[in-house]
């Protein structure tokens, strides 16, 4: 036969040679397996401060004196969990806000039973976003607070803020999906043909699973080989295999989606792109991105692959806000939040942002404009594996 | 072998013997019974015994009936060409397995031609579309026969289910063979690479570099195959399939729920809407009263 031979010999000798080393490992390996590991998410202390239906939401106090006036709220996706904002000491966004001085809120949208198959996009930003909103405002007796969205948590965020201009002092969008109308990611090319219809009348809520395997198929060599190639090698340092077990444990930690809600989100996101045109309505109020004025930051990854640049970058020349920054990231997805390089540089850039407006309304609205895109210095760009 | 015989293991002599003996049998049951029901004097329970008694006599009728030499032969005739459709039956699944064998070994008959780098446009999905062909043409035709009597709506259900199960596993295989062509293709590319450096003598010692390739490459035939519309077909395909399944399978647990004294999926989803709509209703009010204060 005519086929390529692969030179066996010379890889069976390779393998005798490191077969000591090999079971040196395995023998390391099984003592950290078999030991005791720290791999607990989500330890920073907060307190439960409101609750409504399925979801809570967490309070985080900071500790130093200089604080923000105005508190954060962190509106999370409904797929996967809030978490992973506080995956692991020494590479917590809210450990690095806390240690900023800005007091923290977070909404927790918990996990989605049956009967919530019928809450739609309407139902989250209306009705739960407006409630916790107005419950932050009413215990701080303040009219607006800052709100910082994370991906579909960032569009939802998008969507108040174009409702409520009147409660939000300043927006900060993260990896944030507003114009959908692009062939960037592979989640963009296939959610225009799925029929998310009958999807949804067969099954009701999207379950988690099906939502996690989708998510492995977007780059199966990495996250179904070479990923556990990478634990494998390394399963004999304790600490490498810490981080993995809590990136693991976060990343199919999944709540099922409303299925109401995921309808909408591809037919009148996804499918026709309603947002970025004025077009979409909730609650028969239609929202128009003009309406947001107030000042805007939002924050992308170079190589993200679930919500592109052009999924993102749109969004400051469509708001009618004058007070409006770009920033891409030379990361991924998921490296925003929790790559230990763009953890130094992310909180710390928005607290920064955040104090330079956290005065008096007549004093934001002399803050010059910063249209345009802006990155970070290239010492600290890096490319960071999602 | 006898004539004798023959005459005794004819099926229409034995089937009359049956029956005469069911006849006699079901004859003096039949005659025991009126005088069971004497002692009771309750009108009620009589006509409870005169029922009892009609039923062997209708049996005895039946059975008489069919003990008619005309109508054993009409039986018996349909009974002959029992083995006919048997044999029909074998001879088209025969042809069917035939055919995908013939497609099996096609396939193997190519193996190890050139690996065509980025290109999947010539994917061979004929081996599942002959078996899709063959299942959808002999075998769920089966599934499909209509179904007759009290219970035809119950059978028709499980039929409908394990068609659409079947179906669902034929898309799957397929959507499953789509993702495996990438792990093909890149194992070639490798291989071909190893070859070369071998023959030229420059093979590294540390074989990391050669998966670390084989990995740049294999999410390079992924990119790839994820863009075609050979995926996005198969894509949709499995999630159209799977749904079938699933919506045909949600009925058939809604009829098997509805013999037990437990609510089924469908009351279950009128109620969580219910709910849905009358807490939004009170959230609503409830927001109109506080601002009131």
């Amino acid at each position: 036969m005519g086929g390529p031979k692969i030179p066996i010999d010379l890889i069976m000798k390779k393998l005798a040679e490191d077969s000591e080393e090999v079971l040196k490992t395995v023998q390391k390996a099984s003592d950290v397996l078999l030991g005791s590991l720290d791999t607990a998410i989500s330890t920073t202390p907060c307190d439960i401060v409101y609750e409504e239906d399925r979801i809570k939401v967490k309070h985080y106090k900071p500790k130093t004196k200089d604080t923000l006036k105005t508190p954060l709220l962190l509106v999370y996706a409904l797929i996967n969990r809030e978490t992973m904002l506080d995956l692991q000491p020494g590479r917590s966004t809210i450990q690095n806000f806390l240690d900023e001085g800005v007091e923290v809120y977070m909404i927790d949208w918990g996990y989605p039973t049956r009967k919530d198959k019928y809450l739609t996009i309407d139902d989250h930003v209306n009705g739960y976003m407006d409630n916790v909103i107005d419950f932050i405002r009413e215990r701080h007796n303040i009219p607006e607070i800052n709100l910082m969205g994370i991906c579909m948590g960032g569009t939802f965020s998008v969507m108040y803020a174009a409702l409520y201009p009147e409660k939000i002092k300043n927006l900060i969008t993260t990896v944030t999906p507003t114009n959908f109308d692009t062939d960037q990611g592979l989640l963009h090319v296939w959610m225009k043909t799925i029929d998310a219809d009958r999807m949804v009348d067969t099954l009701g809520n999207i379950p988690a699973d099906m939502m996690n395997f989708g998510f492995l198929l977007l780059n199966p060599a990495r996250l179904m080989i070479d990923k556990y190639v990478g634990f494998f090698q390394n399963v004999d340092n304790k600490n490498f295999v810490e981080n993995f077990i809590r990136m693991e444990k976060w990343i199919f930690d999944s709540p099922d989606v409303p299925g109401e809600t995921f309808r909408q989100f591809i037919n009148d996101l996804y499918k026709r792109n309603l947002l970025i045109q004025n077009k979409m309505e909730l609650g028969g109020r239609r929202i128009d991105l003009k309406k947001i004025t107030i000042p805007l930051l939002n924050f992308y990854g170079k190589y993200d692959h679930l919500v592109p640049p052009g999924a993102c970058e749109r969004l400051t020349e469509a708001v009618g806000s004058r007070d409006t920054e770009d920033v891409c990231l030379d990361t991924g997805h998921i490296g925003i939040y929790v790559s230990s390089k763009v953890q130094k540089e992310f909180a710390p850039r928005i607290a920064r942002w955040l104090k330079e407006r956290d005065k008096p309304a007549t004093v934001t609205a002399t803050v010059k404009k910063t249209r345009g895109k802006t990155s970070l210095p290239k010492k600290e760009k890096k490319k960071t594996a999602a | 072998m006898s004539e004798n015989q023959n005459e005794k293991h004819d099926p229409e002599s034995l089937m009359s013997f049956w029956m005469k003996s069911a006849t006699d049998f079901w004859g003096s049951t039949s005659r025991m019974w009126p005088d069971a029901g004497e002692p009771f004097q309750s009108e009620g329970l009589k006509k409870q015994f005169q029922k009892l008694e009609s039923a062997p006599k209708m049996w005895q009728s039946f059975i008489l009936a069919f003990s008619e030499p005309e109508s054993m032969s009409a039986l018996f005739k349909g009974m002959d060409i029992l083995p006919e459709v048997v044999l029909q039956t074998l001879q088209s699944e025969w042809g069917g397995y035939s055919g995908l064998q013939k497609k099996w070994m096609e396939k193997a008959s190519r193996m190890g031609k050139q690996s065509e780098d980025y290109k999947f446009e010539d994917l061979d999905k004929d081996i599942f579309k002959v078996w899709a062909e063959v299942y959808e043409k002999e075998f769920s035709q089966f599934l499909n026969i209509p179904q007759i009597g009290l219970t035809r709506f119950y059978q028709e259900r499980v039929g409908q289910t394990l068609n659409r199960f079947n179906l669902f596993q034929i898309a799957m295989s397929e959507f499953i063979s789509l993702l495996y062509l990438p792990v093909e293709k890149s194992a070639k590319d490798i291989s071909e690479k190893l070859e070369e450096v071998t023959k030229k003598g420059d093979l590294s010692e540390n074989f990391e570099e050669y998966y670390r390739e084989w990995i740049k490459i294999l999410e390079g035939h992924y990119m790839v195959l994820f863009k075609s519309t050979e995926y996005i077909q198969g894509l949709n395909k499995v999630l159209d399939a799977g749904e079938n399944y699933f919506s045909a399978r949600n009925h058939l647990i809604e009829d098997i729920l509805q013999l037990f004294p437990v609510a089924t999926n469908k009351d279950m989803d009128e109620l969580c809407k219910e709910i849905y709509l009358l807490k939004k209703e009170v959230k609503k009010l409830s927001k109109k009263v506080a601002g009131l204060k």
